[in-house]
C-alpha cells in the first residue's frame, strides 16, 4: 500500500460527511452501477450476454424499474436526515470565485503526476462543484424522461421520443464522468486518502487540511477540528 | 439487388368488403380480437399487434354539403427511411432486398422503442407468457407478406383484393399507375393525392388517396423523429467517445503518474507543494 497511511499524522481523523450523506452516495452509487449494467444490453449489442446473466428482457427491465425507484431515494435520504448538508452543498454548487478557476490549472498537474500547489478550496473544490452540477444535471434528465418512458400512455408522443434521447445523452454524459470520479476517489495518489470519507464520512486531518484549506481552517476556529501546526495540540481529532 | 415492390393501394376502388383483413389474419395465422362496438362499420381503432391491417370507414363531409363515405386499407407503410427500423436498440428491425421492413421475433427484446417512434403508429406490443408463467413482449406489425414475396407470391391481401384497389409490382411502375390514377379521378376528387411521404424516404405502400392524408387521420408530413435522429445518430455515439475518453484520460494519468513519481522520487505524501 502506499505511503499515505504512514503519514506521522495519518490517524488524526476528521468528520467530513455527515452518516446521511454516506449513505445516500453508497445508495446512489449502487443504484447507479446497477441502473447501467440492467440497460447496457440495449445500448450496446456487445453485452447481448448480459440479458441471460440478468434473467432475460423482461426481468432486466423490471430490474431497471426497481433501481430507478432506488436511485431517486438519497435526495429525499439527505433532504430528511441532513438538509443542512443539503443547502450548504447547493450553496456551494452555485458560489464560484476565482480560486475555483486556478483550482483547474492546478488539478490538471496534479492528475498527471507534475509538481501543483494547492488552491485553498471551500468544503468542496471546484472539480466536486463541477462533478456535483453534472450529475445532478444528468440525474434530473434521466429521472425525467425515465418517467415518459416508464409510463407512455400517460404522455405526448412527442415528449416519449424526446425521452429517448434525452435519456440517452443523461447517462452517456454521466457515465463519461463518472469514470473520473471513481478513478479519483480509489486509484489517484493524491486523492484517494479521502476515500473513507465517503465510508466512515471521516478523512485524514492532514489531507484535509491541504486539499480544503479554508474549510478546515473555519473549522479549526469553531474549535471543532484540532489545530495541525499547533504544536500543543491534544492528541486525537 | 432484387427489385424493389411497392403494394399500390387506390382507395377510390375499395368497397370496404375487409377481405384484405381477413387473407391477413388468415395467413399470418393471427387470432381474432373480438372489439366492441365502435360506432361505425370499422372493427378496430387501429391496427394492433394481432391485426396487421385495419379498414378505416370514415364518413366525411366533403364542403359541398355531401358526405363521402370514404375507405382506406390500413397498415404498415414499409418506409424507406424507417424510424422503427432507426431505434431499434436489438437491431431486430431490418430492410429486406424487396424493400419491405420486417421484425426478427428471435431479436425483439419487447422494448416498444419502435411503437413510440413509427410516425404511423402501426406497430404494437403483444405480451406473452412462457412455459414458466413468466411474461416477456414482442413487438408486431405487417410484413408485406415478405414470406411470400420470397416465395414470388403476392401479399396475401393484394391477392384476394376483388376490386382491384389493391395492386404489387414494380416500384416506379406502381408510382406511375399511382400518379396516373390522381388525373383519372381529379374530377371527383378535386383533393386527390399519392400519398408517398419524402419524409421517410418514401413509403413501399403508396395510396391514392381520395382526400387530404389529415382526413385519414395520416401525418400530412410524417418523418423519422428529430429526436430519433440526434439520439442515434449523435448522443448515443457521442457518448460512447465520451466514455472512451475519460477511460483513456484516467489511464493517461495513471501511467503518467508512475512515471513522474519515479522520476522525482515523490516529496510529500500528498504531492502538494504548500500555500500560496
Amino acid at each position: 500500500m502506499s505511503n499515505y497511511q504512514k503519514h506521522p499524522k495519518a490517524n488524526v481523523k476528521v468528520r467530513r460527511f455527515p452518516k446521511a450523506f454516506v449513505w445516500a452516495h453508497a445508495i446512489n452509487g449502487l443504484a447507479f452501477f446497477a441502473l447501467y449494467i440492467t440497460a447496457l444490453p440495449m445500448y450496446t449489442d456487445f453485452f447481448n450476454w448480459l440479458y441471460p446473466v440478468l434473467g432475460g428482457p423482461a426481468m432486466a427491465r423490471l430490474l431497471h424499474r426497481i433501481f430507478a425507484v432506488v436511485f431517486i431515494m438519497p435526495t429525499f435520504i439527505l433532504l430528511i436526515f441532513s438538509p443542512k448538508f443539503f443547502f450548504q452543498w447547493m450553496k456551494e454548487l452555485i458560489t464560484w470565485k476565482k480560486r475555483d478557476l486556478q483550482f483547474f490549472s492546478e488539478f490538471v498537474k496534479e492528475l498527471f503526476g507534475f509538481k501543483f500547489k494547492h488552491i485553498k478550496q471551500t468544503f468542496f473544490n471546484a472539480g466536486e462543484k463541477i462533478n456535483s452540477v453534472i450529475q445532478i444535471f444528468c440525474a434530473i434528465l434521466v429521472i425525467a424522461s425515465g418517467f415518459t418512458m416508464w409510463f407512455p400512455e400517460f404522455f405526448p408522443r412527442a415528449l416519449v421520443q424526446w425521452g429517448y434521447f434525452l435519456h440517452n445523452v443523461g447517462f452517456g454524459l454521466g457515465i463519461a464522468v463518472i469514470v473520473g470520479h471513481v478513478y479519483l476517489s480509489v486509484v489517484h495518489k493524491h486523492s484517494r486518502p479521502g476515500y473513507s470519507g465517503v465510508v466512515n464520512g471521516k478523512v485524514p486531518a492532514w489531507w484535509a487540511k491541504g486539499h480544503y484549506g479554508d474549510w478546515y481552517d473555519e473549522e479549526v476556529k469553531k474549535g471543532n477540528f484540532p489545530d495541525l501546526d499547533d504544536p500543543k495540540r491534544k492528541k486525537g481529532a | 439487388m432484387a427489385k424493389e415492390y411497392v403494394k399500390y393501394v387506390d382507395v377510390t376502388k375499395c368497397d370496404g368488403c375487409r377481405a384484405c383483413m381477413v387473407a391477413c389474419k388468415n395467413w399470418n395465422d393471427l387470432p381474432a380480437e373480438p372489439t366492441e362496438f365502435l360506432g361505425s362499420v370499422q372493427s378496430h381503432a387501429k391496427t394492433t399487434a394481432d391485426t396487421w391491417n385495419v379498414l378505416q370507414y370514415i364518413e366525411h363531409e366533403n364542403g359541398k354539403g355531401d358526405l363521402d363515405y370514404l375507405f382506406r386499407h390500413s397498415s404498415c407503410f414499409h418506409c424507406s427511411d424507417a424510424a422503427c427500423e432507426k431505434v431499434c436498440p436489438e437491431n431486430a428491425i431490418s430492410y429486406t432486398k424487396y424493400g419491405t421492413v420486417v421484425i426478427d421475433q428471435d431479436k425483439c427484446v419487447g422494448c416498444g422503442y419502435c411503437v413510440q417512434n413509427c410516425p404511423f403508429e402501426v406497430i404494437s406490443l403483444k405480451t406473452y407468457k412462457d412455459k414458466n408463467g413468466k411474461e416477456y413482449r414482442k413487438s408486431h406489425k405487417c410484413t408485406m407478406c415478405t414470406d411470400r414475396i420470397e416465395e414470388g407470391l403476392q401479399p396475401a391481401c393484394v391477392t384476394t383484393c376483388h376490386t382491384g384497389a389493391m395492386e404489387f409490382g414494380d416500384k416506379d411502375a406502381m408510382i406511375q399507375k399511382a400518379e396516373q390514377r390522381v388525373k383519372e379521378i381529379k374530377d371527383r376528387y378535386p383533393n386527390a393525392m399519392v400519398y408517398n411521404p419524402q419524409g421517410v424516404g418514401g413509403t413501399h405502400t403508396v395510396y391514392v388517396l381520395a382526400e387530404k392524408p389529415s382526413v385519414y387521420g395520416l401525418p400530412e408530413n410524417p418523418k423519422v423523429p428529430t429526436s430519433a435522429v440526434l439520439w442515434k445518430d449523435y448522443a448515443q455515439p457521442i457518448g460512447k467517445a465520451m466514455i472512451g475518453a475519460t477511460t483513456m484520460a484516467v489511464v493517461g494519468a495513471f501511467v503518467a503518474n508512475k512515471f513522474f513519481s519515479k522520476k522525482a522520487g515523490n516529496d510529500a505524501e500528498d504531492g502538494g507543494g504548500s500555500h500560496e
